[in-house]
């Protein structure tokens, strides 16, 4: 019989380490958003011919664009972004390109005012806090039978919050190193990720409801852990089949949804372990009054026996 | 079998039979929608907003009209165009949505939205009899030359639907036929429209032509000597009055009443709105447009005049903009079924492999649930973008999470030694309160992606995810409780329910 609970604060650690590690390249480096967020223009060019990125650069930056953000997304095709531009300024852009590279395609353009930007990060961040908000108020309702409601309802929010933070984390670590950046379909991803881990965690929750109601398992620490052991292999493989479909979507569909895929892929992970591991220990943590073991300098309140 | 579950088998398949039928072929019309509707980021297009931008005192009730008339007159000049679908809406209070499906040349999408267009007043061409000149007149030349030499601007032609078909003018290249993009046009595709009247632009004395601009109002009336008929009235500003009755006291002379030559051509971006007669040889500033028309005819007529120009400025450049390429699409669509695909059979090997014969149930029950989503996506419709694609295939990885949740627990049920009809009946009572409380708060997600995809201006993405992912689940449920069970129960009782091992049970070892 596998004893998760008895060993949590193992995976507390494990899972403090890794939201640590992502809270300091988040203050470090931040996470940088995309143009949905943070205004300015988006233009993918294909020449019929090779160009070398340093020659694109250069180019460029000859025509006063030294801060645009070059990336080559194939061969022959480069991505630009840079601040809004007019019909004009594109107009130059794609004349001076044509003139020195030869033909090209515009095959792509995306451009996001200052308005529209700010309107939807702030609209963005109201739809997270009020995914979690309704998803707290549901668990609670849906477990309001239970002693202590508020209790299932915290614990899987605060698993959500972990999943977030880790996707989030790794998003700006991603950033750092490969010039990744936040768009609406990450924050579709985050969402869809929220609702994932609260799915598992309730599934979890439901099964101790369960065993409580039928008094199985000696004390609410051992019943925990039995409901745990119970639905363990349906967590894994519900994250199997999902993360199945989810590598054939990254497999095949690729780099114009990758932002999306990946932050599924990590949240699925997350959302797991902190269904598995996090929300449920939350609880025998709350029931037995020990919050006082997250801060080290403090004694315990109840010591373990 | 039971003859309870025997009727549920017939009504599952026959939501089935009806599914497949409607769903397959894909390009097939059933009920009047013909294959997927599918998001611009699929069919490449054009994505526009704009921002109206209304002076500081314009009240409520006058931005709403506004806004009405912007999305008219901007929805007749892309119909010109031809692009098929267009999307024009409202989006808040005072944006316009404009989305060209298929029409990927965004310049020329902005500057056919950001134009004014051009209200002008014409007359008919006569000949120096006073007879109208007719298109088939020029076509009989030998060489082009303009019949009324005194006007040496271009002459219009229009077709049935009062859309021009060309123009005759006189530049560089000499007289010639040019089409609406300025492209010369060969004589003998015009031999059809030979009736069609040579319009030239209305002037006054002085040779000013009549444009939009000395319009002071139009609007809608309700008028007649015996019955009242709706007509538009319309209002010159001073100069407009004088000018207009110069050009009315010379119309007036040159014909009778109901011919050509007394008819007035209103044009808006060389469009013919209306050809109403001249009755009166001085109208002091003021007439009314009469004719067989209908109230809508006539309000529309009304805003034409006015909205020549759009009623209010939009702000430039647009507050977002989007343009993809058509062939990305393509390519998107075909990786995204293979992903479906692909993804589709590796969960039901999991499922077999896993589950054995419930897994294999599972497995049909997850063919019939792709059916009845995409039979669904067709019908309601849903439009499917890249990420409502992506919603789809992540709902068939959480589609079979019912079932797992299920046959865990009949597992668990069977190792208890219950017999194979108990244990898929506890199965099912028993999993039913997790699907229910984990699906809702996956309902509660989409509700709120739903929302943002909404009222964000570049939202559609969540949106098109969360429509598709919630059917997804909602159709999940009933496939994995409805016909998973249906199809479990045919095994109750018959031989093969001894065989705990088709269950994935191993009771002799435990």
């Amino acid at each position: 019989m596998f004893d998760i609970i008895g060993k949590r604060f193992r995976y507390f650690l494990i899972s403090g380490v890794i939201i640590l590690i992502g809270i300091i390249s988040l203050a470090s480096a931040g996470l940088p958003r995309g143009i949905e967020f943070s205004s300015g223009s988006m233009l993918t060019i294909s020449f019929e011919k090779a160009v070398e990125h340093d020659e694109f650069q250069e180019e460029l930056n000859n025509l006063g664009y030294t801060d645009a953000i070059i990336q080559q997304t194939r061969e022959g095709e480069f991505l630009i972004r840079t601040h809004e531009l007019t019909t004009e300024e594109k107009g130059q852009i794609e004349n001076a390109l044509a003139a020195r590279f030869g033909e090209l395609q515009e095959t792509q353009f995306n451009s996001v005012s200052p308005m529209v930007a700010t309107e939807t990060w702030w609209t963005t961040i109201w739809a997270v806090v009020g995914a979690a908000a309704g998803i707290l108020l549901y668990v609670t309702w849906a477990f309001r039978r239970m002693p202590k409601p508020l209790h299932y309802g915290t614990c899987a929010i605060i698993a959500l919050v972990h999943d977030a933070l880790i996707a989030l984390g790794v998003f700006s670590i991603l950033g750092a190193i490969l010039d990744w950046e936040i768009n609406l379909m990450f924050i579709t991803g985050v969402l869809a990720v929220i609702g994932y881990s609260v799915n598992n965690t309730v599934v979890i929750f439901d099964r101790i409801r369960e065993n409580l109601t039928r008094g199985i398992g000696a004390d609410f620490e051992s019943t925990v852990n039995n409901s745990l052991v119970d639905t363990l292999s349906r967590s894994v493989n519900t994250s199997l089949t999902t993360l199945v479909v989810v590598l054939a979507l990254l497999l095949f569909v690729g780099a114009t949804i990758q932002n999306f895929v990946v932050v599924l892929i990590i949240g699925i992970v997350a959302g797991t372990f902190s269904s598995v591991f996090i929300a449920p220990s939350l609880l025998v943590v709350w029931d037995n009054g020990e919050w006082g073991r997250f801060i080290p300098w403090l004694k315990p309140v109840k010591a373990k026996v | 079998m039971t003859r309870k579950n025997a009727i549920v088998l017939i009504i599952v398949l026959l939501i089935f039979g009806f599914a497949l039928w409607t769903m397959l072929p894909i390009d097939a019309e059933r009920f009047g929608r013909k294959g997927l509707n599918l998001g611009l980021d699929l069919v490449g297009g054009v994505h526009l907003v704009y921002q109206a931008d209304f002076t500081e005192n314009a009240t409520g009730g006058e931005k709403r009209a506004d806004m009405q008339r912007v999305l008219l007159t901007i929805e007749k000049r892309i119909n010109k165009y031809g692009v098929t679908e267009p999307i024009i809406q409202q989006l808040g209070d005072d944006r316009i949505l404009v989305q060209l499906p298929g029409f990927t040349d965004i310049d020329a999408a902005k500057s056919l939205v950001e134009q004014t267009g051009f209200l002008e007043f014409r007359e008919v061409e006569l000949d120096n009899a006073g007879e109208p000149v007719y298109l088939e007149d020029y076509l009989e030349q030998a060489q082009l030359r303009f019949i009324d030499t005194g006007e040496t601007s271009d002459r219009v032609f229009v077709n049935e639907e009062k859309n021009p078909i060309a123009f005759l003018v006189r530049d560089g290249a000499g007289t010639r036929f040019v089409d609406v993009e300025d492209n010369s046009v060969n004589q003998t595709a015009l031999q059809d429209y030979g009736k069609s009247l040579s319009w030239i632009p209305a002037r006054g004395d002085d040779g000013t032509q009549i444009t939009g601009d000395f319009l002071a109002n139009a609007a809608p009336v309700m008028s007649g000597e015996v019955v009242p008929k709706p007509q538009v009235s319309i209002e010159w500003n001073a100069e407009g009055g004088k000018l207009f009755d110069e050009l009315a006291g010379r119309l007036y002379n040159s014909g009778a009443y109901g011919t050509p030559q007394r008819a007035l051509g209103i044009f808006l971006d060389n469009t013919l709105l209306s050809a109403p007669q001249i009755r009166e040889q001085e109208y002091h500033g003021s007439g009314v447009i009469s004719g067989d028309f209908t109230i809508n005819e006539v309000e529309e007529l009304a805003n034409m005049l006015k909205s020549g120009a759009l009623p209010m400025p939009l702000e430039k450049p647009p507050l977002y903009q989007e343009k993809v390429s058509a062939t990305l699409g393509a390519d998107f669509i075909e990786m995204s079924w293979m992903a479906g695909l692909i993804g589709i059979i590796l969960v039901m090997l999991f499922m077999i492999a896993y589950y054995r014969l419930p897994g294999f149930l599972a497995s049909l029950a997850l063919v019939f649930y792709g059916t009845l989503v995409l039979a669904l996506f067709k019908l309601i419709p849903v439009t499917l973008s890249l990420a409502g694609l992506g919603g789809f295939i992540l709902s068939i990885g959480m589609a079979v999470d019912a079932n797992v949740l299920i046959f865990e627990r009949m597992k668990e049920e069977l190792r208890m030694g219950r017999t194979l009809g108990a244990a898929i009946e506890a199965g099912f009572s028993r999993a039913w309160s997790a699907i229910r409380d984990s699906n809702v708060t996956t309902f509660i997600v989409c509700g709120i992606l739903f929302w943002i995809g909404s009222i964000l201006v570049a939202g559609a993405p969540a949106k098109g995810f969360a429509a598709t992912l919630a059917i997804g689940v909602a159709v999940s449920m009933f496939t994995a409780i409805v016909v998973t069970r249906t199809l479990l129960r045919l095994f109750v009782g018959g031989p093969l329910s001894r065989k705990t091992a088709l269950f994935s049970v191993d009771r002799g070892k435990k």
